[in-house]
């Protein structure tokens, strides 16, 4: 069998996607009562829950709690079942607590941590099922918690990957395209002002052909941006509907 | 944004089946790329034409098989359906899928792809249980109408397929898509394309054969192998047979024998090998591999073939030349594969070309007949052809005629001498690389200035012999690794004591050292014709372990108490000892002084810087103990000559061989009674340590037996000597001696030598074993005709012997020491044994070929037309019926000789006895081979009778060149040649030897030689010279480095 074309010659991928498109994005808001905040959504078949605790006191160590701001704790985990075979994943593995650490500086960057001096928010992130795109997933999902949660933000932080396919920049990739091992960087963006709050490159990648994957991850994070937007207005809307009654 | 749905696919990966889930993304804007379009297709790049008379959708096993047919520039509006598209790419791989991709890239073709699975409404999800071949024509045909409505029924669309169902069901669904046959499509639409009717034609046809041929062997070429559980329930119940697979070289791809594990299984009375006939039947175990064989009704038994033939000719008939038929069966699986490195040859240039060009796939000759041809990717192909190349195999799939493998090294040219060396080598399995730094390290230290001096300690723990007894060695000339000594000595109560000495190895090569590590894997050392590789570093073997004159060595001492008179054994002890030998004897120079020679006396160094008296004093002494000796064993060797000890004529030349160092300054020109003297004083030790340790260790010593031949071997014995009148009785080993020593025609006394070659043939081989694994009747050794036997004579180059030397210290130190653990276990002796036994096989293989290669390397330069020495004689030893075997004493080859030669001719006899070839017919009798022309004139060739041959050289590329006999003479080349000729035969050989060695020296090796040997003799003249003071030293590097320089200048 020969290997999969990752583009076709009529411009279409694997899925049938043409380079620019993202996967079908859903996401619904305030899924739990319990915590403050809850999100969940779904990228394609990445699948993703996040939950926000907080702004509240510290807890545990209090020498941890920074004087000026607020202490912005993540924690990432895979369910069990998010992939093909069922496998076990401890807490703390490399690959967690490293994504764990890269949403921390996300969200440090996104949330007004300074009016909150002394204090801790807590989000935590599921991957239910894993179908590429799991940072970007993450930092969406964690985002609708964190407004759902109502703590303040300057912006929306939205977050898509983008690849590259020989010289034809792909966005949103699937797990079939991130696996085919070409260069890949995911981007976590401030949509109105245009600031990176974060941006990850894997692999080696040319100078000249950055800007073109940068262009095509930042079209899918403001696409993204358009769809959160219009979620939290619907989940505010209903709300309101609700407080009204 | 985009309308989106999900599918699921089912997908195995790797052989798991793993479940993935992928998304299917369905739209509308796909583009139809037809110029007819008016629904607004986005229509950029290439367009399919409105002027054609319709589009032609073809079915996905069209593209598959047919693109060539498609790929015309006359056949117009194509659409290629993207499920299409991916079945060729998934099933026919990269190459036709790239051959596709241009097709539909290149602009002069009227052809385009269309998306139909991401457009919405063209895409039909697979239903459940719906085959992929189902699903793919629906798809297909459903895309097509989509098509045509697309296009508002504009243009007829025909979708051609080679489902039958499809053309039936959809046939008439649609109008305006007509689903329709390839071949009806182009006899309807294309008729006068007369190119690419023919075209259909071959291709239809190349498949049909294809498909009749895999429905045959139900796609396979062999059968598959059974699962191993119910092999080894077969092989319980009887109804397999295990056994280890034997190829017979000369008929290798029909001919295989599966030889039964044990000595003969009880259940079946089966005696004889099973014959394995056909490659099918061998299903595709390799020579060597354990099999499980199931044996055939006895109808379909057949009979080997007794023609003689090469391997080349592989076409002639052999019904009718088989002999009685014998159990035959089929090999149903592979208990064991025994797979090793080959050594093969690339295909030449010209037949390279024959297999086609581009072909990464290669079907390399292995240097062993045995071994099928293996088939190799490499790119290589064209470089490595002059070479001989190392290659192991990968695999062999029941679906593949040939086994699969790939390259592991580069040996050397094809015809170089050292490259032929390293090829016997590794078809032998032997590795002989240079002893490593780390192995050295544990070795003592010894230098000619400075030697290797006994330790005081260990001085108190033995029994000092050196100054209480005589004690020589006698060896071939110029051996250096000298294992034993002898000694014998009256004592004060007049009773004899019988001295063995064998040089302590255990000592200095402690168990599981790195060096005994080496010594077990190499298990012996190995002779080759020209040169040897040492089972031990060189500094034990010739040195420090080696049992020199005039120095003090460690060893081990069997001594015997001997009655005065009768010679009878009264007491024995085994010693550690330390021993200074007085002489080192050369075998002429022992049987001179036996003999009363003292013209011998000259060739003592030992001797010479004394007086007149001591001298003679101690030549007295010396003679008295070697007559003593000869004495001794006379009456020893008397004993067992009665119970029925062979003299063998195999044997006795192989032992003589062991015993050397290099092969041509060594071998004796006749058999002196002294080497009979020395080989039964071994025999003699090595009977009593085996008594000794066997009784010790019940279950785990080392021993040595010789099973009994099988009675049925002896046949061709019993016959030809029944050709020459002798009667030979083979029930048992002494009568089959005493017969033997009968046999001997007083005219000529190679009969007698070719008859005890036959019996040893006819015998097995003596093999190592653990007793713990077999009952103590079958310890006998039926060629020595003692009850136990075990080696331990030689631990220099033998490993069973360090063994022994073990289990003999362990068994005389049983009481004051906890051995137990020291010993091996008889599990581990027992594969230890193994292993042994298999290299002692390789050895001799390895010297045999080796000794093949330089007569062939000798006949090789010759022009056999005018060389003298191409010619000799040569006596007839076995007849076949197309030819006979034939021994040449001259240069000990013994090779067929073809009467009747590949055109059928057979050979016919002039007046002066010359022979010619001439039409004929061939009768074989018993005992002889008459050759009748059809001008009446008739030639008889009995057994035993002296021809003269001429030595031809096969010479074979990817093979051994073999030497070719021809009969050029029915009459004796010289009618004494014989006497001659045995004389001369060894001296010759060796010469033979000599001869290749130093021309294929300095053919190839003049220049690096010359360096290589001024480095070492300066080497050796630093080692000489290094003094005690420092400041000595220092200077002879100085000058050291300075000749160095010079020697770099001079070449």
């Amino acid at each position: 069998m020969a290997a999969l074309e990752l583009l076709s010659a009529e411009g279409f991928r694997p899925d049938g996607r043409r380079p620019a498109e993202l996967r079908k994005l859903r996401a619904r808001m305030g899924v739990f009562a319990q915590p403050d905040g809850s999100a969940y959504i779904e990228q394609g078949n990445t699948k993703a829950l996040a939950v926000v605790y907080g702004p509240h006191e510290m807890r545990g160590p209090r020498s941890k709690a920074l004087p000026d701001r607020a202490l912005v704790n993540c924690q990432y985990s895979m369910a069990t079942f998010s992939t093909g075979e069922r496998k076990r994943r401890p807490h703390g593995d490399r690959k967690s607590s490293e994504m764990s650490l890269h949403l921390k500086q996300t969200f440090e960057a996104a949330i007004l941590t300074e009016l909150f001096p002394r204090s801790q928010i807590d989000i935590y992130v599921q991957i239910l099922q894993a179908d590429g795109g799991n940072y970007c997933a993450c930092v969406n999902a964690a985002t609708l918690a964190v407004i759902d949660a109502g703590i303040p933000l300057r912006d929306y932080v939205c977050a898509s990957s983008a690849g590259l396919v020989e010289d034809a920049a792909l966005a949103d990739l699937s797990y079939l395209e991130e696996a085919a091992g070409g260069p890949q960087a995911a981007l976590a963006l401030l949509p109105t002002s245009g600031q990176m709050a974060l941006l990850q490159l894997d692999s080696r990648l040319h100078e000249d052909r950055l800007g073109a994957v940068l262009e095509a991850a930042g079209g899918a994070c403001r696409a993204v941006h358009a769809v959160l937007d219009r979620v939290v207005r619907e989940h505010v809307r209903e709300l309101t509907a609700l407080l009204g009654d | 944004m985009l309308r989106t749905e999900k599918v699921l696919q089912l997908r195995s990966q790797q052989g798991r089946s793993v479940r993935v889930v992928r998304e299917h993304y369905l739209r509308l804007d796909v583009p139809c790329r037809s110029a007819l379009c008016r629904a607004g297709c986005p229509g950029d790049g290439k367009l399919l034409s409105d002027d054609v008379t319709h589009y032609v959708v073809p079915d996905w096993k069209v593209v598959q098989d047919y693109l060539e047919i498609l790929e015309f520039p006359e056949l117009k509006g194509i659409i290629f359906m993207q499920t299409a598209c991916q079945a060729v790419q998934h099933q026919k791989g990269r190459r036709q899928y790239n051959k596709l991709r241009n097709l539909v890239k290149d602009a002069r073709h009227d052809c385009i792809v269309f998306a139909n699975e991401f457009h919405q409404h063209s895409y039909r999800p697979r239903e459940k249980g719906e085959s992929m071949e189902k699903w793919q024509t629906r798809s297909i045909y459903n895309a097509a109408v989509w098509y045509y409505n697309h296009c508002l029924g504009q243009m007829p669309v025909v979708m051609v397929t080679e489902d039958e169902d499809a053309i039936r069901q959809y046939g008439n669904e649609t109008e305006g898509v007509f689903v329709i046959s390839f071949k009806n499509y182009l006899d309807n639409f294309w008729p006068d394309l007369e190119a690419a009717h023919e075209l259909f034609d071959s291709i239809v046809q190349a498949r049909h054969e294809r498909e009749t041929e895999s429905q045959e062997n139900n796609g396979k070429e062999y059968p598959e192998h059974l699962p191993m559980e119910i092999l080894e329930a077969g092989i319980k119940s009887g109804r397999y047979i295990q056994g280890t697979l034997n190829v017979n070289k000369h008929r290798a791809q029909l001919e295989a024998f599966v030889r039964l594990q044990g000595f003969g299984s009880k259940e079946t009375d089966l005696q004889s090998d099973i014959l394995i006939y056909g490659a099918r039947a061998r299903n595709r175990a390799i020579h060597g591999d354990v099999v499980a064989v199931e044996l055939l009704p006895s109808q379909e038994w057949r009979g080997r073939i007794v023609a003689l033939c090469e391997n080349e000719t592989e076409d002639k008939a052999p019904a009718d030349t088989t002999g009685d038929p014998m159990p035959t069966g089929k090999v149903v699986g592979i208990i064991q594969k025994n797979w090793r490195d080959y050594v093969v040859t690339f295909p030449s240039k010209e037949e390279s070309q024959s297999q086609g060009r581009n072909a990464q796939k290669i079907l390399v000759t292995p240097w062993d007949y045995r071994i099928p041809k293996i088939r190799i990717s490499t790119q290589q192909a064209e470089a490595l052809q002059e070479y001989r190349v190392v290659v192991r195999i990968d695999s062999w799939e029941s679906n593949s005629v040939y086994p699969n493998g790939h390259f592991v090294r580069v040996l050397g040219r094809i015809g170089d001498l050292e490259g032929e060396i390293a090829a016997i080598l590794v078809e032998n399995s032997i590795s002989v690389a240079p002893f490593s730094e780390i192995q050295m390290s544990e070795m003592p230290t010894s230098s000619s200035k400075n030697p290797w001096k006994v330790n005081p300690e260990e001085e108190k723990k033995r029994l000092d012999l050196r100054d209480t007894h005589l004690i020589f060695s006698i060896d071939p000339k110029g051996c250096e690794d000298v294992d034993d000594a002898l000694s014998v000595r009256t004592l004060p109560n007049g009773n004899l004591e019988l001295g063995v000495h064998i040089a302590d190895v255990t000592y200095f090569v402690a168990a599981n050292s790195y060096t005994d590590v080496e010594a077990r894997a190499r298990a012996t050392t190995y002779y080759l014709a020209d040169r040897r590789y040492d089972m031990l570093p060189a500094v034990l073997s010739a040195d420090v372990c080696s049992l020199l004159s005039g120095v003090d060595r460690y060893a081990v001492s069997v001594l015997w108490e001997l009655e005065r008179e009768s010679y009878e054994i009264l007491r024995v002890c085994y010693n550690k000892t330390i021993i200074r030998s007085a002489y080192k004897l050369v075998y002429e120079v022992a049987q001179g002084l036996l003999d009363g020679d003292t013209s011998v006396v000259d060739d003592i160094p030992e001797l010479k810087d004394l007086d007149e008296r001591t001298r003679k004093k101690k030549l007295d002494e010396l003679v008295w103990a070697i007559s003593k000796l000869t004495d001794i064993a006379r009456r020893v060797r008397a004993k067992r000559d009665s119970c029925g000890a062979l003299e063998l004529e195999g044997v006795e030349i192989r032992v003589q061989l062991d015993d050397k160092k290099n092969i041509h300054d060594l071998i004796p020109k006749q058999p002196l009674e002294v080497h009979e003297t020395v080989a039964e004083c071994m025999i003699l030790a090595n009977h009593w340590v085996a008594k000794k340790i066997s009784e010790n260790f019940p279950h785990q010593a080392l021993l040595r037996q010789h099973p009994p031949p099988r009675q049925e071997f002896f046949t061709e014995l019993r016959e030809c000597a029944s050709a020459k009148g002798f009667p030979i009785d083979t029930r048992s080993n002494k009568t089959l001696s005493e017969s033997l020593d009968k046999a001997d025609d007083p005219l000529d006394p190679l009969v007698n030598k070719l008859l005890r070659c036959m019996a040893t043939h006819a015998m097995s081989n003596a093999l190592y074993f653990s007793t713990g694994s077999c009952s103590e009747e079958e310890f006998h050794h039926y060629g020595l005709a003692l009850d136990k036997y075990t080696h331990f004579t030689s631990p220099i180059r033998r490993y069973a012997d360090i063994v022994v030397h073990r289990l003999l210290m362990a068994a005389t130190l049983k009481e004051t020491k906890d051995v137990k653990d020291k010993v091996l276990s008889n599990k581990d002796l027992e594969e230890l044994c193994r292993h042994i036994n298999n290299r002692n096989r390789a050895a001799q293989h390895a010297q045999k070929q080796s000794t093949e290669l330089f007569q062939c390397m000798y006949f090789k330069d010759k022009t056999p037309e005018t060389d003298e020495r191409c010619i000799a004689d040569g006596v007839i030893y076995s007849i076949r019926t197309n030819g006979v075997l034939v021994f040449v004493p001259r240069y000990g080859i013994k090779g067929a000789a073809y009467m009747k030669n590949k055109e059928g001719l057979v050979i016919s006899c002039q007046g002066d006895r010359s022979c010619e070839w001439k039409p004929g017919s061939l009768q074989r009798f018993q005992n002889k081979i008459t050759s009748t022309t059809t001008t009446g004139d008739s030639v008889t060739l009995s057994l035993f009778d002296h021809i003269t041959v001429k030595i031809l050289v096969q010479t074979s590329r990817c093979h051994a060149d073999t030497v070719k006999l021809e009969i050029i003479r029915n009459a004796p080349y010289q009618t004494s040649v014989t006497e001659v000729s045995q004389k001369n035969f060894n001296v010759v050989k060796s010469d033979l030897v000599k001869e290749v060695s130093q021309s294929a020296e300095t053919a190839q090796h003049t220049q690096e030689k010359a360096r290589v040997e001024v480095i070492e003799e300066e080497y050796r003249q630093y080692c000489q010279t290094k003094g005690p003071s420092l400041y000595q030293l220092l200077e002879e590097i100085r000058d050291l480095a300075l000749l160095d320089v010079s020697a770099d200048i001079r070449t």
